[in-house]
């Protein structure tokens, strides 16, 4: 059987994901050994840019047309494409205040120059494309990614926690934050997947992976204001990586 | 009149090009192009409560995550003076060097290697030559595991709270890392061997104006507000509250870049700046391994910071284990953060990012929301002088092919290690 195409993207972002990909510092020969990647900017400088892909994972938001265009071509290409991190999946930190006036941010930070840019309110992948496959994080957990090539190299769909950080928190024994604490932590309607790595540290849950599917803002906003947190506080908590996930 | 387009700058973070015009034998414009999205970033966190505001900004830049972290840390509590315990300032000094290695064996050995043994990529190189590939990778994990142990995340470290950290590292852990550290020593005198057997890159010399925080034993990253600039011997003080002058940005008619530039020249910041600037830890393991690279400092080929991120990786690994020992004699205490107490004040803080200097300058409102933010990353303080660099390399080369000059200028690009998302809200876009 011929290894499977693959194509490694970064639209708008940090790079983080693409990083994680780096990181699996014990896999990474192996991982390329099994696959077939043949365009992947920020690792080498011979890419075929134009051939058809089995699969294409692609990070960042788009904040412009050119990653449009760019998402567009990448899924015409693409089999399976796959969305790798919260800015992919939801929209990530530069979705954060989209009613904000665009025009009036770039000029306060590019001077009137910035009224020329290319630059469109961030969206997620989901919003231009179709995604077949949404590995959420910030970044993506190495572990979801390995079992992810596993999956996709088995042609199975792989499966993430569909519960909330808290659960994850609780099997670790953890005081609770925000009950105890009266933190302002966003575990209840944070899907898990991060073995609750922050309040694990005594450290509240910024919502970094973005919210569960089934998750009850409601309940949380009203716990929230009962421990005395002002709207304000807690739509900028909550808003911080995925705007439209949660109500405003 | 020709054109000299390097359209997509491959191995390095983000992106971004290289546009030189030619007229005649004579260098026209010269433009290092950023076409990274705006993200908007520093607007954006208007309003965010003090310990919000480092983990939304971390977010410009992944592989200088624990840099941005940290610096915005400290920029905040510089605004509410709050004074950290030491045992912090060690483990914050300590996750600074875990990013370091990583990022300096990141960039080494996966993004420059592969232009010095003429492969387009490392996983092209791991198919002929493993075990140098698998250093770097050893390296890289090293690095990971002290930002992991110390920040609770190798990107977007968590642990690091205004005041101090959630949770210290346990002895166990500690140890732990220093039984890899040890590993790390000798790694690290592998890849100044590595470095020393690579062809030369010998294709570009000007006299060069370094900037970096004043540690002359090497000692911090972290550390310290007094940033010294080198020039031809003469040296200047620039304190963090004037963090401006270095700043100071000109629009120049050739270029889409806004140049920083201090007294007129433009300058560089990273590796080679930093052993410029402080060089009195250059002894021992670090002077064998410099004589080995043949490095001569202050240096006129901006190639050698490859070199110098090397020496760093020694001196990286050397501190981590010193920090360790300081903080196992010490004991770890389960110290929480000090107490925050927000008013309406300014904070600046500089710190040595793995690519140079980094600014982070905020001003909050007596509720300690933040008013506005302005933060200086090292490739933007490098536009400058990356650009000059690439005229001079193109003056410099005898040979008018253009696929000689081309890969020349990406590898002079790619010693300066860019971090092109970093830099996107200083240097213009295309």
């Amino acid at each position: 059987m011929s290894k499977p195409t693959v194509g490694i993207f970064g639209l708008t972002g940090c790079a983080g994901d693409q990083l994680v990909i780096l990181n699996c510092e014990d896999r990474l020969l192996d991982i390329v050994a099994l696959i077939d990647v043949r365009d992947f900017l920020m690792a080498s400088s011979e890419n075929d840019t134009a051939c058809p892909l089995d699969v294409a994972l692609v990070e960042g938001a788009v904040v412009s047309n050119r990653d449009a265009e760019r998402l567009q071509a990448i899924r015409q290409r693409a089999k399976t494409l796959v969305a790798l991190g919260t800015c992919a999946v939801w929209g990530g930190v530069a979705a954060m205040d989209r009613g904000a006036d665009r025009r009036k941010l770039l000029e306060e930070v590019y001077g009137e120059t910035g009224l020329s840019y290319d630059s469109v309110p961030a969206q997620a992948l989901h919003e231009i494309v179709k995604v077949d496959l949404n590995i959420t994080g910030c970044p993506i957990e190495k572990d979801h990614f390995l079992a992810a090539i596993a999956n996709l190299l088995n042609g199975d769909a792989p499966v993430y926690p569909e519960y909330p950080v808290c659960t994850e928190c609780r099997m670790l024994e953890n005081n609770c934050l925000l009950i105890e604490r009266g933190e302002l932590c966003c575990g209840p309607i944070t899907a898990a997947g991060c073995k609750a790595r922050c309040p694990d540290l005594r450290v509240p849950c910024v919502g970094c992976r973005g919210p569960l599917a089934d998750a009850n803002p409601s309940s949380l906003l009203a716990m929230l204001a009962e421990k005395g947190f002002d709207r304000q506080a807690i739509a900028n908590r909550l808003r911080t990586f995925a705007p439209e996930g949660v109500a405003q | 009149m020709s054109t000299i387009v390097i359209e997509h700058l491959a191995r390095v973070e983000g992106h971004g090009g290289i546009t030189v015009e030619l007229e005649g034998d004579k260098v026209g414009s010269v433009r290092f192009d950023v076409f990274e999205g705006a993200r908007l970033l520093e607007p954006l966190l208007r309003g965010k409560r003090y310990d919000e505001v480092a983990p939304t900004i971390s977010r410009i830049c992944a592989i200088c995550s624990s840099a941005h972290t940290l610096t915005s840390l400290k920029a905040t509590e510089n605004a509410f003076e709050v004074r950290v315990s030491p045992q912090t300032e060690l483990l914050r000094e300590l996750l600074y060097r875990g990013e370091s290695i990583e990022s300096h064996a990141l960039h080494l050995f996966l993004l420059a290697l592969p232009d010095y043994l003429n492969y387009p990529s490392a996983i092209a190189v791991a198919a002929d030559k493993p075990a140098e590939v698998l250093l770097g990778l050893r390296l890289k994990k090293l690095g990971n595991l002290i930002q992991e142990t110390i920040g609770g995340r190798a990107i977007h470290p968590v642990n690091a709270v205004p005041g101090g950290f959630g949770k210290a590292p346990s002895i166990d852990q500690l140890i732990e890392l220093r039984s890899v550290l040890m590993q790390g020593v000798a790694d690290s005198d592998a890849a100044i061997d590595l470095m020393a057997s690579l062809p030369g890159a010998d294709f570009c010399h000007a006299d060069t104006t370094y900037a970096a925080l004043r540690s002359p034993a090497l000692d911090t990253y972290y550390g310290g507000d007094e940033v010294m600039v080198v020039s031809n011997g003469s040296r200047a003080i620039v304190h963090a509250a004037d963090y401006k002058t270095l700043t100071n940005e000109k629009a120049v008619p050739h270029s889409h870049a806004r140049h920083s530039t201090f007294g007129g020249k433009p300058f560089m910041v990273g590796s080679l700046a930093r052993l410029t600037i402080n060089p009195g830890r250059l002894t021992g393991r670090l002077a064998v391994a410099m004589k080995r690279l043949k490095l001569q400092l202050p240096a006129d080929n901006p190639m050698d910071n490859n070199k110098a991120q090397a020496l760093e990786l020694i001196n990286d690994v050397e501190r981590a284990l010193e920090i360790i020992e300081q903080l196992l004699r010490a004991g770890v205490k389960d110290e929480r953060p000090v107490p925050v107490h927000p008013r309406a004040a300014s904070g600046t803080a500089i710190t040595e990012a793995p690519r140079g200097l980094l600014i982070h300058s905020y001003t909050y409102d007596a509720e300690g929301r933040i008013t506005s933010a302005d933060v200086i990353t090292p490739t933007a303080l490098n536009a400058a002088n990356l650009e000059m660099h690439i005229r001079v390399a193109v003056e410099q080369c005898a040979d008018r092919e253009e696929a000689v000059i081309s890969k020349r200028l990406q590898m002079i690009a790619r010693a300066y290690d860019p971090c092109i998302s970093c830099s996107v809200h200083l240097v213009r876009r295309r």
